[in-house]
């Protein structure tokens, strides 16, 4: 090697080390302070206006005024009823479609698998309107073709009432339970149960004293989530309950904005839907981080599968009935809704009409700027947050630098605060100077940020961890530099993940509706948000064509991103 | 070939001292084993030579330049050399020739020549059919090989190993323990290998230090450490052996309880606590005779296993002592028997407390 190459090469290296090491330290403090003023200026206006009153004296008249109106407190029982009957039914539900999807020769296993995924990425609102379309008393198709066929004059079911919503609800909250299930079960060793089958019990016998115990945890932790889930979803009883007459907390939270505006009783209503979440996540990490029990050790290898015998018909019948709930009814409903000229219209030649297209994408003026508004948010806020994720995941992953923690801490903490909560807090924070951002898409922006960030975070997180630390310092002992081994080792290996964590993003910012609903003008409108208002004047074609298109931009970048996954897989990951 | 030299180099991880105050000069050529129980700072010595970590007192210098030293650490990609890690660390998304050629591509050498060496090399690490694979494809037992392949091309001033044979099975980590020592007299670069296993340092290397708790407690040629252990700790850890506990009646005697043994070496200070050690295979038993001899003592059976191409026993002295010693297969003694043993003067080794 001559002396000139050497030099440059060096130089390279000293620029290497300053772009590593030396910047590592400030970056983490920017980053600390980035988070810690996105998560904390809302989050303590939130609590500032919980506990003043309109001049700014602190009180706890807030609180007071919401524990003794009927107005409030209704809400709040509505909402405990609906989240405990969204529980049980999501885990009544899913679990046993789990168990017959992991343990049993059911056929079309992953067919299932991939059915319960997609009504998992399907906005929930839309599956509420879906279900408007499906079964509102009068002009829903299945009350009509039950009117028709039995001749009665009453509907069949009515969408617009508790158990209505506790269904539509339900329905989009089981494949959380499910996965969370059937992932516990595939990580039982076969060998457990071979266990239980040696000492002389029978297969079914094995399933109920050994799989199901195995697996308890998992299950209540999959029906707190669909607890969560039901408690602070906004879309869903904002379109099923308000036409009722009835309020959840989080539409009573919602109406505090409407006029009169009272900010102070949304923040005090706020902050414990805040407290129960949290608690409720910790109770959720304390069931599935007792580890041997959930996760259960020991050798694995292919489970062994029931076989359901004459059973296997029916049961496949069963779970392709629960799973046309979430996914072929309402799908059915909205594409025939968007080619219907009504949707409750027999579905017949002459009623075909492409006028709700036409509405949509040349009439009605709101869909260009609300598409262009959802792109850019979404690209914005994809590609910002993965870039942060991938700084805090590196920083937390790789430098055992002493603060970390805290950053790993701030960059998960969003995972708790609901979407309405953070709109509140983020409404209250900056509609006032120095960052008078409302009225822009700034404030969206930094909504779905907070929103995102956490499971983009994990996502990389993960990624990182699979990387080991010696394929770096296997390249730095070789002769690269910090930057070369950057771009040479680690970034090749992280690509999938991070391509992942920016579909995840896309998606999450796509179908985001109850931050939005917070924090949107008439300029800063995005697709959900134009659904919901063509809700509140009934204009379901038009919901139907672009709810349709949602869809459809959702499964594209679903299955984008399992492409790539697919292609990084095809390297195994050595070295860990 | 590069003179490796560390000076009271320490490491300290929240205020304990991983590695305590080592000194260490390993001669241009050499394979040095740091040999040791998990946790006794070998891993972190090794890393303190590459440069991934700084150190907290000491230095380390290579042919008299100083390269690492408190606050100050030249980065390992400038200080000329090459590591094995313990999970081979090859890169999924490159094949192996890519893995392999990687130094010298980083080395701006030309295509044609990086080619010629890259074949070379995997010719003589016995790859030569493998250089389109990925790394996910390989055995074991080719990707260490690989992984040497790839640490060796860039001709290293200083080679550094990192349990290279903990991740494989026991027969091919006998196989790649020769392979080690073979590559090593071909190409004599200076070399740090890190094991926790006493006989891949037996097999490889020139100088084995045993460390322990960070510290080195004896250093020297396998033969050396193997015959003369210095402390309770060598001994043991080196090939195993007995450890009988008194106090010395003089240089050369130490009174351990059921009987007085005697040295052939005299290294005792008279009154002092002290022991000595004796290997398993050092100790003869006898299923007849009386009490008369050398460093006699008597004994009970507790234990015997049969195993082909000796007898493992364990044995009880009067005062509850167990020792363990290998005897020929054809000594046909059963549990509870009464046996003498005899323990040679020149096989116990003081161990001056």
């Amino acid at each position: 090697m001559t002396t000139e190459t050497l030099a440059t090469e060096n130089a390279g290296r000293r620029a290497g080390r300053i772009g590593g090491i030396d910047l590592s330290l400030p970056v983490l403090a920017a980053t600390a302070a980035f988070l810690a003023l996105l998560i904390g200026l809302p989050m303590g206006w939130l609590a500032y206006y919980a506990v003043t009153d309109r001049a700014g004296a602190p009180t706890l008249v807030n609180f007071t005024t919401l524990a003794s109106d009927p107005a409030f407190t209704e809400p709040l029982v509505t909402t405990l009823i609906l989240c405990v009957s969204v529980a049980v039914a999501a885990a009544a539900v899913a679990s046993p479609i789990a168990w017959l999807v992991a343990r049993t020769d059911l056929p079309a296993r992953r067919t299932i698998r991939v059915l319960m995924t997609a009504s998992f990425v399907t906005p929930p609102f839309l599956g509420a309107i879906a279900w408007e379309i499906l079964a509102a008393p009068n002009s829903g198709i299945l009350n009509r073709w039950w009117r028709d066929l039995s001749g009665s004059a009453d509907p069949l079911f009515d969408i617009y009432t508790l158990p209505g919503l506790a269904f539509v609800i339900s329905c989009y909250t089981a494949p959380y339970v499910f996965v969370l299930v059937a992932n516990a079960l595939d990580r039982i060793p076969a060998d457990l149960e071979d266990a239980a089958g040696i000492l002389g019990a029978g297969r079914w016998r094995t399933a109920v004293t050994v799989t199901v115990p195995l697996v308890t945890p998992a299950i209540l932790a999959g029906a707190l989530i669909a607890f969560l889930q039901a408690m602070t979803l906004f879309g869903s009883p904002a379109i099923l309950a308000l036409p009722a007459g009835f309020h959840t907390v989080t539409t009573k939270i919602f109406s505090f904005f409407q006029y009169p505006p009272r900010p102070q009783l949304a923040a005090a209503a706020a902050l414990p839907l805040l407290a129960v979440t949290v608690l409720l996540l910790t109770a959720q990490a304390r069931l599935l981080g007792r580890r041997g029990y959930t996760v259960v050790g020991g050798k694995s290898g292919e489970p062994r599968r029931l076989a359901l015998g004459r059973l296997k018909v029916p049961a496949l019948a069963l779970v392709l009935g629960v799973l046309s709930l979430p996914l072929m009814l309402p799908y059915a409903a909205l594409l025939k809704a968007a080619v219907s000229s009504f949707p409750g219209a027999p579905f017949v030649i002459e009623n075909l009409t492409w006028k709700h297209v036409n509405f949509v994408f040349v009439e009605f003026s709101q869909t260009r700027k609300a598409f262009w508004n959802t792109l850019v948010l979404a690209l914005g806020t994809a590609t910002l947050g993965t870039v942060l994720a991938l700084v805090i995941a590196y920083l937390t992953a790789r430098r055992a630098i002493a603060g970390s923690r805290i950053l790993e801490f701030l960059a998960t903490a969003p995972v708790a605060i609901p979407g309405i909560v953070l709109g509140v807090g983020l409404f209250l924070s900056y509609t006032r100077p120095p960052l008078a951002l409302y009225g822009t898409l700034w404030i969206l922006l930094l909504a779905f940020l907070t929103i995102e960030l956490p499971i983009a975070f994990q996502q990389l997180r993960s990624s990182f961890r699979a990387v080991h630390p010696e394929l770096e310092e296997a390249s730095r002992i070789l002769g690269a530099g910090r930057l070369k081994t950057l771009a040479r080792i680690t970034a090749p290996l992280l690509k999938s993940g991070v391509v992942a964590a920016w579909c995840f993003i896309f998606i999450g910012v796509v179908r985001e509706l109850s931050a939005a609903i917070m924090l949107f003008t008439a300029n800063t409108k995005v697709l959900s948000v134009v659904i919901y208002d063509l809700n509140e004047s009934g204009d379901l074609g038009a919901i139907a064509v672009l709810g349709t298109v949602m869809l459809l931009i959702t499964f594209a970048v679903v299955g984008f991103a399992n492409w790539i996954s697919g292609v990084g897989s095809g390297v195994r990951l050595r070295g860990g | 070939m590069a003179q490796l030299e560390l000076r009271g180099l320490s490491k300290h991880y929240d205020g304990t001292a991983v590695v305590d105050r080592i000194d260490l000069a390993v001669p241009p050529g050499n394979l040095v084993c740091l040999l040791g129980p998990s946790g006794c700072g070998k891993t972190t010595t090794l890393r303190l030579i590459a440069g991934f970590v700084e150190p907290s007192t000491g230095d380390i210098r290579v042919d008299d330049k100083v390269l690492s030293a408190p606050g100050f650490a030249t980065p390992p990609e400038q200080r000329g050399m090459s590591m094995i890690f313990q999970s081979y660390a090859l890169w999924p998304h490159m094949t192996v020739a890519d893995n392999v050629a990687y130094g010298l591509t980083l080395r701006r050498l030309p295509v044609a020549e990086i080619g010629r060496r890259v074949s070379e090399m995997l010719a003589a690490v016995k790859l030569g059919t493998f250089a389109d694979r990925y790394p996910g494809e390989l055995s074991g037992g080719q990707q260490q090989r690989a992984a040497l392949a790839r640490a060796l091309i860039v001709e290293p001033e200083i080679l550094l190993l990192d349990e290279p044979l903990s991740n494989l099975d026991a027969a091919l980590r006998d196989e790649m323990r020769f392979e080690i020592r073979r590559l090593h007299d071909a190409f004599r670069y200076t070399t740090v290998y890190v094991t926790h296993d006493q006989v891949e340092a037996m097999t490889t290397a020139d100088l084995i230090v045993v460390m322990n708790h960070g510290r080195i407690e004896q250093s020297g040629a396998p033969e050396e450490v193997y015959n003369r252990p210095r402390s309770a700790f060598v001994a043991g850890f080196l090939g195993g052996a007995n450890i009988l506990k008194g106090h010395a009646i003089d240089a050369t005697r130490l009174n351990v309880g059921p009987g007085v043994l005697r040295c052939a070496e005299s290294a005792f200070v008279p009154g002092d606590e002290a022991a000595l050690s004796i290997r398993f295979h050092e100790v003869r038993v006898h299923a007849t005779g009386g009490p008369d001899g050398d460093n006699r003592l008597a004994a009970r059976v507790i234990r015997q296993t049969f195993l082909g191409s000796l007898r493992d026993l364990a044995l009880e002295l009067a005062d509850g002592t167990v020792i363990r010693a290998t005897a020929p297969p054809d000594l046909a003694v059963q549990a509870n028997a009464r046996v003498w043993i005899d323990l040679p003067p020149e096989r116990c080794r003081p161990l001056p407390s």
